[in-house]
């Protein structure tokens, strides 16, 4: 793992860490509902300070905490043209297949690629820091497939390219 | 859609808790806040070309501008310390965090992540911050990040 | 030094749990909208009976020691106090609820019976407190309101042991001291640090929380002359009412949301971080002593906890998210929701594997409770003995898994 992926990781793990200290919060403005109060906000005091770790400005990650549920919005490194399309379609992909992934939400915060919405359910369910290990080795890896699928495809382009050249070579 | 059904009905409730309730504000008005923030750029450059980084840093961290009205002097404080933090070899880092006071760390992480807000502001880097991150944690733990998540009296 | 007794009651969590007066049986809501009665039988706990009638999840239970009835609160805004009766149809003894009229209309998040165990306060999340009593006319639980000046949710609650005083912490970031005296229940109560005259809804005090966390729990000690209260900043704070002393404990791990005074100088915490701290002092000041939890003696290889950068292997990611994906992407292949995130990366090693939502005296009269109970999210019931403390693992040994990768 490169040098300054590391501390990104950590910081992110760290944070995420802090901000997975959920509790059962019932509504307290409509009755007998309970609503993950950070996409509600309408109860000020138990919305936490939003934190965001950046390692540059194309990586970034925004921590959004409340009392009962966090929301985990990731952007994703895109260098050019073609990890922006490759980006866009991973997270399309997955996001119409949120339920698989019972953490992820449908849409993502505006201005990242990727958000997740954890609430106390999941806490109760699934072990905490489980899901912190999951959410580590997802922003882990998503950077890798991207760049597989980079190469991939230049080497399938230039496959393609070859086989339709090669018959003006004769 | 009518316009009325787009009211905010909630804001008429006498109950509900206003954003600038919920913290003491700063007493200093805004412009003692900026002069003496000010003020203290010069004894942080002072410090700095003495060496003195804990010194520095303990300044700029001693009662930080906080709350609304006082964006000037946040942003200046934030930079006085940026350029702190870039002066720091790396390797002094954990034994500067460890001499902090814990009230100093809480403010210290803030400021990491105000830093980090801001990718590409001034001379933040976002590398600095997330070693300095790295090594506030390991002294003042998760419960200093839990603080500043916390604590509305943002800087 | 004896080890902690261990029962794992569930799979779900245990939201709320509270042992009769003989403990020999402990109701407890498992995250559901019945109360489940365990009993013990030699070494285990076996399910007897269920107490169904709420139709929300239960938040709280409280079990009266002495008169034997049990008050329990539920998200549906309701709270009702179960008592044993004799079934005049089978002859069997039933538990027997008793609706109380809260006239709350948000959720009932925490109660707790008085220490007479003749009043009952029920914390909601309608900005307010209703303190029940017995009304022998209606046959019913009434309620009168505490309400000013509370701005939020009220988290919980706990009585001075003078049947009159009541401290509240609130989601307002603000722990308080009230007068809960009811006038055909109490006697006039003897002048304390809080003060003398104390009609209702008089404020004894309020205390912000230092950094601005919600108060997640109170606790009066045994004297009743010094509140504790912990918040969601990660601290514990100590009051002196008459000496104007306010000691704040910065802990640098996960808030802590349950607390018990074992005596006039200890307190035993927990709460995000999966064990029970102990904190000691007097009115010169206090500090962390220790935990209850010796993650080192049992559990082999230490060192590495998780949240502080455990090692989690690098490598390919087996989760279904990425299998999916992969299949999809190279085969063609539809999706195959499978198991969650690889297995065996980090573990926690103690007793607790998730948050401790409550603590509460076991063994011993108060002042000098000799063991306490939890119960937490992972579903576990355990008892610990209050003086087998072993020091905190200093920082630097937890923070050795992060230099791992």
């Amino acid at each position: 793992m490169s040098n300054t992926l590391r501390p990104y990781l950590a910081a992110v793990r760290s944070t995420l860490t802090a901000a997975l200290t959920l509790e059962d919060f019932a509504s307290q403005i409509v009755e007998r509902h309970n609503k993950p109060e950070v996409e509600v906000g309408t109860s000020k005091e138990v919305l936490l300070n939003p934190l965001m770790i950046s390692r540059n400005e194309n990586e970034k990650v925004l921590i959004e905490p409340s009392i009962n549920s966090i929301r985990l919005s990731i952007k994703i490194k895109q260098a050019d043209e073609i990890e922006r399309i490759l980006c866009h379609k991973f997270t399309r992909f997955m996001m119409q297949r949120a339920e698989n992934f019972v953490v992820l939400r449908r849409k993502p915060v505006k201005g990242y690629d990727i958000s997740f919405l954890i609430t106390n359910n999941h806490t109760n369910t699934m072990l905490k820091h489980k899901i912190v290990d999951f959410i580590i080795q997802f922003m882990e890896e998503v950077d890798k497939e991207i760049s597989e699928m980079k190469l991939s495809l230049n080497a399938r382009a230039r496959v393609v390219a070859e086989s339709y050249l090669l018959a003006f070579s004769s | 859609m009518d316009a009325f059904r787009k009211i905010d009905i909630d804001q008429y409730e006498e109950d509900v808790l206003l954003e600038e309730e919920l913290y003491d504000a700063d007493p200093r008005d805004p412009a003692t806040v900026l002069t003496d923030t000010k003020s203290k750029v010069g004894a942080v450059r002072g410090s700095l070309s003495k060496g003195d980084i804990a010194g520095a840093l303990n300044l700029v961290l001693d009662s930080p501008p906080y709350g609304p009205n006082v964006e000037e002097a946040k942003n200046l404080n934030l930079q006085t310390l940026v350029s702190i933090l870039n002066s720091t070899k790396s390797t002094e880092i954990p034994a500067i965090v460890r001499a902090l006071s814990p009230d100093a760390q809480d403010t210290l992480m803030k400021y990491l992540y105000k830093g980090m807000a801001l990718p590409g502001w001034g001379d933040v880097s976002g590398s600095i911050l997330l070693t300095w991150h790295e090594k506030l944690t390991e002294v003042a733990g998760t419960g200093c990040i839990v603080r500043v998540m916390t604590d509305r009296r943002t800087v | 030094m004896s080890q902690p007794e261990v029962y794992s009651l569930a799979q779900t969590p245990i939201t709320s749990h509270a042992f009769n007066g003989d403990r020999s049986q402990v109701a407890v809501s498992l995250s559901s909208k019945d109360v489940q009665i365990f009993e013990r039988q030699g070494h285990d706990w076996q399910p007897t009976e269920t107490l169904s009638e709420h139709d929300k999840i239960i938040t709280s239970i409280d079990w009266a020691p002495n008169t034997n009835r049990i008050v329990t609160s539920s998200q549906d805004r309701n709270a009702y106090v179960w008592q044993q009766t004799v079934d005049p149809q089978t002859g069997s003894t039933i538990w027997k609820p008793t609706l109380v009229l809260l006239r709350i209309n948000r959720a009932a998040t925490y109660v707790k019976w008085s220490p007479n165990e003749d009043k009952f306060a029920v914390a909601s999340g309608a900005r307010a407190i209703a303190i029940c009593s017995f009304d022998p006319e209606g046959d019913w639980w009434v309620s009168r309101l505490l309400k000013k000046p509370i701005r939020s949710t009220v988290l919980s609650v706990d009585w001075h042991p003078n049947n009159v005083l009541l401290a509240a912490g609130s989601a307002d970031m603000k722990a308080r001291v009230f007068s809960a005296y009811i006038k055909d229940v109490d006697k006039r109560p003897a002048a304390s640090v809080w003060g003398e005259k104390l009609p209702f809804n008089t404020i004894c005090g309020e205390y912000s929380s230092p950094s601005g966390g919600w108060v997640h729990t109170v606790g009066f000690s045994p004297s009743g002359d010094i509140l504790a209260f912990a918040s969601h900043d990660s601290t514990i704070n100590i009051v002196y009412p008459g000496g104007p002393a306010i000691y704040t404990i910065k802990s640098n791990t996960l808030p802590l949301v349950t607390l018990t005074w074992t005596t006039e100088e200890t307190i035993v915490a927990a709460g995000h971080d999966c064990q029970p701290y102990v904190f000691s002092g007097n009115e010169s000041g206090w500090q962390l002593a220790g935990t209850l939890d010796d993650t080192n003696a049992a559990k082999s290889s230490g060192g590495n906890r998780a949240g502080y950068g455990g090692a989690s292997p690098v490598g390919r990611l087996n989760s279904a998210a990425f299998n999916t994906f992969r299949n999809a992407d190279s085969r063609g292949m539809g999706s195959s929701p499978g198991q969650s995130a690889g297995s065996g990366e980090s573990e926690l090693f103690t007793v607790h594997q998730n948050t401790i939502t409550s603590v509460r005296p076991y063994d011993g009269a108060p002042g000098a409770v000799s063991r306490v109970s939890t119960s937490g999210v992972d579903g576990k019931l355990v008892v610990w003995d209050v003086n087998s403390v072993s020091p905190v693992q200093t920082l630097t040994a937890k923070m050795g898994g992060l230099h791992l990768k």
